[in-house]
Protein backbone atom coordinates (compact mmCIF):
# COMPACT_ATOMS: atom_id res chain seq x y z
CA UNK A 1 0.00 0.00 0.00
CA UNK A 2 1.20 3.50 -0.74
CA UNK A 3 1.11 6.23 1.84
CA UNK A 4 1.72 9.35 -0.21
CA UNK A 5 1.73 12.43 1.99
CA UNK A 6 -0.87 14.98 1.07
CA UNK A 7 -0.47 18.64 0.40
CA UNK A 8 0.52 21.44 2.72
CA UNK A 9 -3.08 21.97 3.66
CA UNK A 10 -3.76 18.30 3.50
CA UNK A 11 -6.96 16.39 3.56
CA UNK A 12 -6.92 15.78 7.27
CA UNK A 13 -6.43 19.40 8.12
CA UNK A 14 -9.21 20.21 5.76
CA UNK A 15 -11.46 17.75 7.51
CA UNK A 16 -11.20 19.96 10.59
CA UNK A 17 -14.63 21.31 11.27
CA UNK A 18 -16.29 18.54 9.35
CA UNK A 19 -14.61 15.88 11.45
CA UNK A 20 -16.01 17.31 14.62
CA UNK A 21 -19.44 17.42 13.14
CA UNK A 22 -19.23 13.81 12.06
CA UNK A 23 -19.31 12.48 15.58
CA UNK A 24 -22.42 14.37 16.55
CA UNK A 25 -24.43 15.23 13.47
CA UNK A 26 -26.57 12.95 11.32
CA UNK A 27 -24.64 11.85 8.26
CA UNK A 28 -27.10 13.45 5.90
CA UNK A 29 -26.46 16.93 7.26
CA UNK A 30 -24.27 18.97 4.97
CA UNK A 31 -21.80 20.82 7.20
CA UNK A 32 -21.50 24.56 7.13
CA UNK A 33 -18.20 24.36 5.25
CA UNK A 34 -20.20 24.35 2.04
CA UNK A 35 -20.84 28.02 2.71
CA UNK A 36 -17.09 28.72 2.85
CA UNK A 37 -16.39 27.36 -0.57
CA UNK A 38 -14.68 29.79 -2.90
CA UNK A 39 -16.52 31.43 -5.75
CA UNK A 40 -15.40 29.52 -8.79
CA UNK A 41 -13.94 31.38 -11.72
CA UNK A 42 -15.99 30.94 -14.89
CA UNK A 43 -15.03 27.72 -16.60
CA UNK A 44 -13.57 27.98 -20.07
CA UNK A 45 -14.65 25.54 -22.79
CA UNK A 46 -13.14 22.17 -21.97
CA UNK A 47 -10.62 20.61 -24.32
CA UNK A 48 -10.29 17.07 -22.96
CA UNK A 49 -12.35 16.51 -19.83
CA UNK A 50 -16.10 16.09 -19.72
CA UNK A 51 -18.04 18.58 -17.63
CA UNK A 52 -18.63 15.98 -14.93
CA UNK A 53 -14.99 14.99 -14.83
CA UNK A 54 -14.06 18.65 -14.48
CA UNK A 55 -16.59 19.06 -11.67
CA UNK A 56 -15.08 16.11 -9.82
CA UNK A 57 -11.55 17.37 -10.28
CA UNK A 58 -12.56 20.88 -9.24
CA UNK A 59 -13.84 19.55 -5.93
CA UNK A 60 -10.86 17.26 -5.35
CA UNK A 61 -8.44 20.11 -6.13
CA UNK A 62 -10.34 22.33 -3.72
CA UNK A 63 -9.98 19.72 -0.99
CA UNK A 64 -6.26 19.32 -1.66
CA UNK A 65 -5.40 23.01 -1.76
CA UNK A 66 -8.35 24.82 -0.21
CA UNK A 67 -8.97 28.50 -0.04
CA UNK A 68 -8.47 29.42 3.58
CA UNK A 69 -6.94 32.00 5.87
CA UNK A 70 -3.62 31.54 4.07
CA UNK A 71 -5.05 32.66 0.78
CA UNK A 72 -6.68 31.40 -2.41
CA UNK A 73 -6.27 27.77 -3.37
CA UNK A 74 -6.44 25.44 -6.33
CA UNK A 75 -9.88 26.66 -7.36
CA UNK A 76 -8.74 30.24 -7.86
CA UNK A 77 -5.52 29.00 -9.44
CA UNK A 78 -7.67 27.14 -12.00
CA UNK A 79 -5.68 23.99 -11.49
CA UNK A 80 -8.27 21.99 -13.40
CA UNK A 81 -7.87 24.25 -16.44
CA UNK A 82 -4.22 23.25 -16.36
CA UNK A 83 -5.12 19.54 -16.20
CA UNK A 84 -7.65 19.89 -19.01
CA UNK A 85 -5.17 21.66 -21.27
CA UNK A 86 -2.40 19.20 -20.43
CA UNK A 87 -4.64 16.21 -21.21
CA UNK A 88 -5.47 17.71 -24.58
CA UNK A 89 -1.79 18.20 -25.36
CA UNK A 90 1.44 17.17 -23.74
CA UNK A 91 -0.22 14.70 -21.33
CA UNK A 92 -2.75 13.27 -23.78
CA UNK A 93 -1.44 9.79 -23.08
CA UNK A 94 -2.87 10.09 -19.56
CA UNK A 95 -6.39 10.97 -20.67
CA UNK A 96 -7.60 7.39 -20.25
CA UNK A 97 -6.10 7.18 -16.77
CA UNK A 98 -8.36 10.06 -15.75
CA UNK A 99 -11.43 8.61 -17.42
CA UNK A 100 -10.95 5.22 -15.80
CA UNK A 101 -9.85 6.63 -12.44
CA UNK A 102 -12.71 9.09 -12.10
CA UNK A 103 -15.26 6.46 -13.13
CA UNK A 104 -13.83 4.18 -10.45
CA UNK A 105 -13.93 6.99 -7.90
CA UNK A 106 -17.62 7.61 -8.63
CA UNK A 107 -18.37 3.90 -8.46
CA UNK A 108 -16.53 3.69 -5.14
CA UNK A 109 -18.51 6.65 -3.77
CA UNK A 110 -21.84 5.06 -4.68
CA UNK A 111 -20.82 1.59 -3.50
CA UNK A 112 -19.33 2.61 -0.15
CA UNK A 113 -21.08 5.89 0.74
CA UNK A 114 -24.34 5.46 -1.16
CA UNK A 115 -24.20 8.61 -3.27
CA UNK A 116 -22.18 10.28 -6.04
CA UNK A 117 -18.99 11.92 -4.81
CA UNK A 118 -20.24 15.48 -5.24
CA UNK A 119 -23.33 14.77 -3.14
CA UNK A 120 -21.36 13.52 -0.14
CA UNK A 121 -20.64 15.68 2.87
CA UNK A 122 -17.14 17.06 3.09
CA UNK A 123 -16.26 14.58 5.83
CA UNK A 124 -17.29 11.69 3.64
CA UNK A 125 -15.49 13.11 0.61
CA UNK A 126 -12.29 13.40 2.64
CA UNK A 127 -12.71 9.92 4.10
CA UNK A 128 -13.21 8.49 0.62
CA UNK A 129 -10.16 10.27 -0.77
CA UNK A 130 -8.06 8.94 2.10
CA UNK A 131 -9.11 5.42 1.11
CA UNK A 132 -8.16 6.12 -2.48
CA UNK A 133 -4.88 7.74 -1.48
CA UNK A 134 -3.94 4.84 0.82
CA UNK A 135 -4.72 2.26 -1.84
CA UNK A 136 -7.36 0.51 0.26
CA UNK A 137 -10.04 1.38 -2.28
CA UNK A 138 -8.33 -0.86 -4.81
CA UNK A 139 -9.72 -4.10 -3.40
CA UNK A 140 -13.29 -2.84 -3.55
CA UNK A 141 -13.26 -3.94 -7.19
CA UNK A 142 -14.69 -0.70 -8.53
CA UNK A 143 -12.40 -0.46 -11.52
CA UNK A 144 -9.17 1.16 -10.48
CA UNK A 145 -6.32 0.05 -12.72
CA UNK A 146 -3.44 -1.01 -10.50
CA UNK A 147 -3.70 0.69 -7.12
CA UNK A 148 -6.11 3.50 -6.37
CA UNK A 149 -3.08 5.14 -4.78
CA UNK A 150 -1.51 5.51 -8.21
CA UNK A 151 -4.51 7.40 -9.49
CA UNK A 152 -4.56 9.61 -6.41
CA UNK A 153 -0.87 10.40 -6.85
CA UNK A 154 -1.52 11.29 -10.50
CA UNK A 155 -4.31 13.71 -9.58
CA UNK A 156 -2.42 15.18 -6.68
CA UNK A 157 0.68 15.78 -8.75
CA UNK A 158 -1.28 17.52 -11.46
CA UNK A 159 -3.23 19.64 -8.97
CA UNK A 160 0.08 20.79 -7.50
CA UNK A 161 1.44 21.56 -10.96
CA UNK A 162 -1.73 23.42 -11.85
CA UNK A 163 -1.65 25.44 -8.65
CA UNK A 164 2.02 26.29 -8.43
CA UNK A 165 3.39 25.88 -11.97
CA UNK A 166 4.04 28.52 -14.55
CA UNK A 167 0.80 30.18 -15.70
CA UNK A 168 1.86 29.53 -19.28
CA UNK A 169 0.37 26.05 -18.87
CA UNK A 170 -3.08 27.24 -17.83
CA UNK A 171 -2.91 27.02 -14.05
CA UNK A 172 -1.66 29.31 -11.30
CA UNK A 173 -4.15 31.92 -12.48
CA UNK A 174 -3.40 35.35 -11.10
CA UNK A 175 -0.16 33.88 -9.71
CA UNK A 176 -2.05 32.79 -6.62
CA UNK A 177 0.17 29.73 -6.25
CA UNK A 178 3.34 31.80 -6.27
CA UNK A 179 1.81 34.26 -3.83
CA UNK A 180 0.93 31.36 -1.57
CA UNK A 181 4.49 30.08 -1.62
CA UNK A 182 6.09 33.51 -1.42
CA UNK A 183 7.89 32.70 -4.65
CA UNK A 184 9.11 35.92 -6.26
CA UNK A 185 8.83 34.58 -9.80
CA UNK A 186 11.35 34.30 -12.59
CA UNK A 187 13.77 37.19 -12.31
CA UNK A 188 16.30 38.08 -14.96
CA UNK A 189 17.70 40.99 -12.99
CA UNK A 190 18.78 40.86 -9.38
CA UNK A 191 19.83 44.10 -7.78
CA UNK A 192 22.98 44.41 -5.67
CA UNK A 193 20.84 44.91 -2.59
CA UNK A 194 18.91 41.74 -3.33
CA UNK A 195 22.15 39.84 -3.85
CA UNK A 196 23.27 40.91 -0.40
CA UNK A 197 19.86 39.95 0.99
CA UNK A 198 19.41 43.50 2.13
CA UNK A 199 15.95 43.74 0.70
CA UNK A 200 13.24 41.24 -0.08
CA UNK A 201 13.17 40.18 -3.73
CA UNK A 202 10.88 42.12 -5.97
CA UNK A 203 8.06 39.89 -7.10
CA UNK A 204 7.90 39.39 -10.84
CA UNK A 205 4.42 38.33 -11.78
CA UNK A 206 4.69 37.11 -15.32
CA UNK A 207 5.20 33.75 -16.96
CA UNK A 208 8.78 32.80 -17.74
CA UNK A 209 7.66 32.46 -21.33
CA UNK A 210 6.58 36.05 -21.53
CA UNK A 211 10.27 36.77 -21.47
CA UNK A 212 11.82 36.65 -24.95
CA UNK A 213 14.83 34.67 -23.73
CA UNK A 214 12.53 31.80 -22.63
CA UNK A 215 10.51 31.47 -25.80
CA UNK A 216 8.23 28.43 -25.58
CA UNK A 217 6.56 28.78 -28.96
CA UNK A 218 8.62 26.07 -30.66
CA UNK A 219 7.87 23.48 -28.00
CA UNK A 220 4.17 24.30 -28.03
CA UNK A 221 4.03 23.48 -31.73
CA UNK A 222 5.19 19.90 -31.24
CA UNK A 223 2.46 17.35 -31.90
CA UNK A 224 0.96 15.44 -29.00
CA UNK A 225 2.91 12.30 -28.21
CA UNK A 226 6.24 13.71 -29.32
CA UNK A 227 9.10 13.86 -26.89
CA UNK A 228 8.53 16.35 -24.14
CA UNK A 229 11.19 18.69 -22.94
CA UNK A 230 12.43 18.38 -19.43
CA UNK A 231 10.61 21.26 -17.82
CA UNK B 1 16.58 6.46 50.53
CA UNK B 2 14.14 4.01 52.06
CA UNK B 3 11.23 5.91 50.59
CA UNK B 4 12.79 5.68 47.14
CA UNK B 5 13.10 1.93 47.44
CA UNK B 6 9.49 1.64 48.54
CA UNK B 7 8.36 3.84 45.66
CA UNK B 8 10.21 1.77 43.10
CA UNK B 9 8.84 -1.45 44.55
CA UNK B 10 5.30 -0.12 44.51
CA UNK B 11 5.74 1.16 41.00
CA UNK B 12 6.74 -2.29 39.85
CA UNK B 13 3.70 -3.94 41.37
CA UNK B 14 1.47 -3.32 38.40
CA UNK B 15 3.91 -4.99 36.07
CA UNK B 16 4.44 -7.94 38.41
CA UNK B 17 0.75 -8.68 38.87
CA UNK B 18 -1.28 -10.27 36.14
CA UNK B 19 -3.56 -7.66 34.56
CA UNK B 20 -7.27 -7.97 35.19
CA UNK B 21 -9.28 -9.37 32.32
CA UNK B 22 -11.49 -6.82 30.58
CA UNK B 23 -14.63 -7.88 28.79
CA UNK B 24 -14.64 -6.14 25.41
CA UNK B 25 -17.83 -5.94 23.35
CA UNK B 26 -19.32 -3.84 20.57
CA UNK B 27 -22.84 -3.07 19.37
CA UNK B 28 -21.78 -3.89 15.81
CA UNK B 29 -18.82 -6.27 16.08
CA UNK B 30 -19.20 -9.90 17.11
CA UNK B 31 -16.25 -12.06 18.09
CA UNK B 32 -15.33 -14.46 15.32
CA UNK B 33 -17.79 -12.88 12.87
CA UNK B 34 -17.19 -10.62 9.88
CA UNK B 35 -16.63 -6.91 10.52
CA UNK B 36 -19.69 -5.05 9.16
CA UNK B 37 -18.97 -3.19 5.94
CA UNK B 38 -19.47 0.26 7.45
CA UNK B 39 -16.28 -0.28 9.43
CA UNK B 40 -14.23 -1.35 6.39
CA UNK B 41 -12.78 0.17 3.22
CA UNK B 42 -15.69 -1.48 1.39
CA UNK B 43 -18.05 0.80 3.29
CA UNK B 44 -17.96 4.17 4.99
CA UNK B 45 -14.90 3.18 6.97
CA UNK B 46 -16.11 4.65 10.25
CA UNK B 47 -14.74 3.43 13.56
CA UNK B 48 -16.90 0.97 15.51
CA UNK B 49 -18.27 1.60 18.96
CA UNK B 50 -16.36 -0.42 21.55
CA UNK B 51 -17.41 -1.14 25.12
CA UNK B 52 -15.56 -2.68 28.03
CA UNK B 53 -16.01 -3.57 31.67
CA UNK B 54 -14.02 -5.19 34.44
CA UNK B 55 -11.35 -2.51 34.88
CA UNK B 56 -9.70 -2.47 38.31
CA UNK B 57 -10.04 0.56 40.62
CA UNK B 58 -6.46 1.62 39.89
CA UNK B 59 -7.38 2.41 36.28
CA UNK B 60 -6.63 6.01 35.33
CA UNK B 61 -6.98 5.72 31.57
CA UNK B 62 -7.65 3.28 28.77
CA UNK B 63 -5.94 2.61 25.46
CA UNK B 64 -7.11 0.66 22.44
CA UNK B 65 -5.21 -0.86 19.53
CA UNK B 66 -6.72 -2.55 16.49
CA UNK B 67 -4.31 -4.61 14.45
CA UNK B 68 -4.26 -7.37 11.88
CA UNK B 69 -1.58 -9.97 12.63
CA UNK B 70 -2.31 -11.81 9.38
CA UNK B 71 -0.51 -9.16 7.34
CA UNK B 72 2.95 -10.56 6.64
CA UNK B 73 4.93 -7.82 8.32
CA UNK B 74 6.51 -7.69 11.78
CA UNK B 75 3.77 -7.12 14.33
CA UNK B 76 1.08 -7.22 11.68
CA UNK B 77 -0.66 -4.09 10.41
CA UNK B 78 -2.01 -1.43 12.76
CA UNK B 79 -5.44 0.00 11.91
CA UNK B 80 -6.20 2.12 14.95
CA UNK B 81 -4.43 3.49 18.01
CA UNK B 82 -6.41 5.31 20.71
CA UNK B 83 -5.25 6.33 24.19
CA UNK B 84 -5.70 8.79 27.06
CA UNK B 85 -9.29 7.60 27.18
CA UNK B 86 -10.54 8.76 30.60
CA UNK B 87 -10.49 6.09 33.30
CA UNK B 88 -14.17 6.81 33.88
CA UNK B 89 -15.11 5.78 30.35
CA UNK B 90 -16.75 2.47 29.59
CA UNK B 91 -16.25 2.56 25.86
CA UNK B 92 -15.80 4.56 22.67
CA UNK B 93 -18.71 5.82 20.57
CA UNK B 94 -18.97 4.99 16.90
CA UNK B 95 -17.39 7.22 14.25
CA UNK B 96 -14.61 9.07 16.02
CA UNK B 97 -13.54 12.22 14.14
CA UNK B 98 -11.11 11.88 11.26
CA UNK B 99 -9.67 15.27 12.12
CA UNK B 100 -7.01 15.06 14.85
CA UNK B 101 -7.84 18.61 15.94
CA UNK B 102 -11.54 17.94 16.38
CA UNK B 103 -12.94 17.65 19.89
CA UNK B 104 -13.90 14.28 21.21
CA UNK B 105 -17.37 13.64 22.66
CA UNK B 106 -17.57 14.83 26.31
CA UNK B 107 -17.58 11.30 27.79
CA UNK B 108 -14.14 10.67 26.33
CA UNK B 109 -12.73 14.20 26.43
CA UNK B 110 -8.95 14.17 26.19
CA UNK B 111 -8.86 10.98 24.14
CA UNK B 112 -6.11 10.96 21.52
CA UNK B 113 -5.80 8.91 18.35
CA UNK B 114 -2.26 7.78 17.60
CA UNK B 115 -0.65 6.93 14.29
CA UNK B 116 -1.85 3.81 12.53
CA UNK B 117 -0.02 1.86 9.85
CA UNK B 118 -1.53 4.31 7.39
CA UNK B 119 0.52 7.03 9.11
CA UNK B 120 -2.63 8.90 10.03
CA UNK B 121 -4.14 9.49 13.47
CA UNK B 122 -7.50 8.08 12.52
CA UNK B 123 -9.33 4.79 12.18
CA UNK B 124 -9.02 3.00 8.86
CA UNK B 125 -10.72 -0.34 8.80
CA UNK B 126 -10.09 -3.69 7.21
CA UNK B 127 -8.96 -3.75 3.59
CA UNK B 128 -7.14 -7.07 3.26
CA UNK B 129 -5.96 -8.54 0.01
CA UNK B 130 -8.31 -11.28 -1.21
CA UNK B 131 -7.49 -14.85 -0.40
CA UNK B 132 -8.34 -15.62 3.21
CA UNK B 133 -10.08 -14.03 6.18
CA UNK B 134 -7.93 -11.72 8.28
CA UNK B 135 -8.29 -11.37 12.04
CA UNK B 136 -8.81 -7.92 13.54
CA UNK B 137 -7.86 -7.66 17.18
CA UNK B 138 -9.47 -4.80 19.09
CA UNK B 139 -7.37 -4.84 22.26
CA UNK B 140 -8.28 -2.61 25.20
CA UNK B 141 -5.78 -1.80 27.94
CA UNK B 142 -6.59 -0.38 31.37
CA UNK B 143 -3.65 1.73 32.54
CA UNK B 144 -2.61 3.19 35.88
CA UNK B 145 -1.25 6.27 34.09
CA UNK B 146 -2.73 8.98 31.90
CA UNK B 147 -1.54 11.99 29.94
CA UNK B 148 0.57 10.13 27.37
CA UNK B 149 2.02 12.40 24.67
CA UNK B 150 0.14 12.78 21.39
CA UNK B 151 1.25 11.25 18.12
CA UNK B 152 2.34 7.84 19.39
CA UNK B 153 2.59 4.82 17.13
CA UNK B 154 1.59 1.42 18.44
CA UNK B 155 5.22 0.59 19.22
CA UNK B 156 5.65 3.84 21.15
CA UNK B 157 2.38 3.31 22.97
CA UNK B 158 3.39 -0.23 23.95
CA UNK B 159 6.65 1.13 25.30
CA UNK B 160 4.85 3.87 27.24
CA UNK B 161 2.44 1.31 28.72
CA UNK B 162 5.22 -0.93 30.03
CA UNK B 163 4.59 -1.59 33.71
CA UNK B 164 1.31 0.31 33.68
CA UNK B 165 -1.16 -2.23 32.29
CA UNK B 166 -3.62 -3.15 35.04
CA UNK B 167 -6.26 -4.69 32.82
CA UNK B 168 -6.50 -6.07 29.29
CA UNK B 169 -9.03 -7.68 27.00
CA UNK B 170 -9.78 -8.04 23.32
CA UNK B 171 -12.45 -8.68 20.73
CA UNK B 172 -11.37 -10.44 17.54
CA UNK B 173 -13.47 -10.11 14.40
CA UNK B 174 -12.80 -11.23 10.83
CA UNK B 175 -12.90 -9.75 7.37
CA UNK B 176 -12.29 -11.13 3.92
CA UNK B 177 -12.36 -9.49 0.53
CA UNK B 178 -13.44 -11.24 -2.61
CA UNK B 179 -11.04 -11.49 -5.54
CA UNK B 180 -11.73 -9.22 -8.52
CA UNK B 181 -14.06 -10.66 -11.17
CA UNK B 182 -12.31 -12.18 -14.14
CA UNK B 183 -11.70 -9.80 -17.07
CA UNK B 184 -14.71 -9.38 -19.29
CA UNK B 185 -17.27 -9.89 -16.49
Amino acid sequence: MSHTPLSRRDLLKLAGTAGAAAAAAPASVVPAEAQRRPSRPAREPLRALTAHEADLLDRIAELLVPSDELGPGATEAMAVRYIDRALSGALADQRDAYRIGLEALERYARQTRGAPFLQLTETRQVSLLIDIESGTATGANVGFIGSSAQFFALMRGHVMQGTFGDPHYGGNAGFVGWELLGYPGVRTVVTPAEQKLLSPPTAVRRSAYDNPMFNKAIVDQKPAGSDRDAD
Amino acid sequence: MASVVIAVTTGGMAAAQAPATLEVTSPTLTAGQPVPRQHTADGENISPAIRWRGAPPSTRSFALVCDDPDVPMPGGFVHWVVYNIPGTASGLPENLPIDPEASMPPAIAGTVQGLSGFKRPIYRGPAPPPGKPHHYHFTVYALDVTGLPPGLTRAQLVEAMQGHIVGQGELVALYERKPPPPPGN
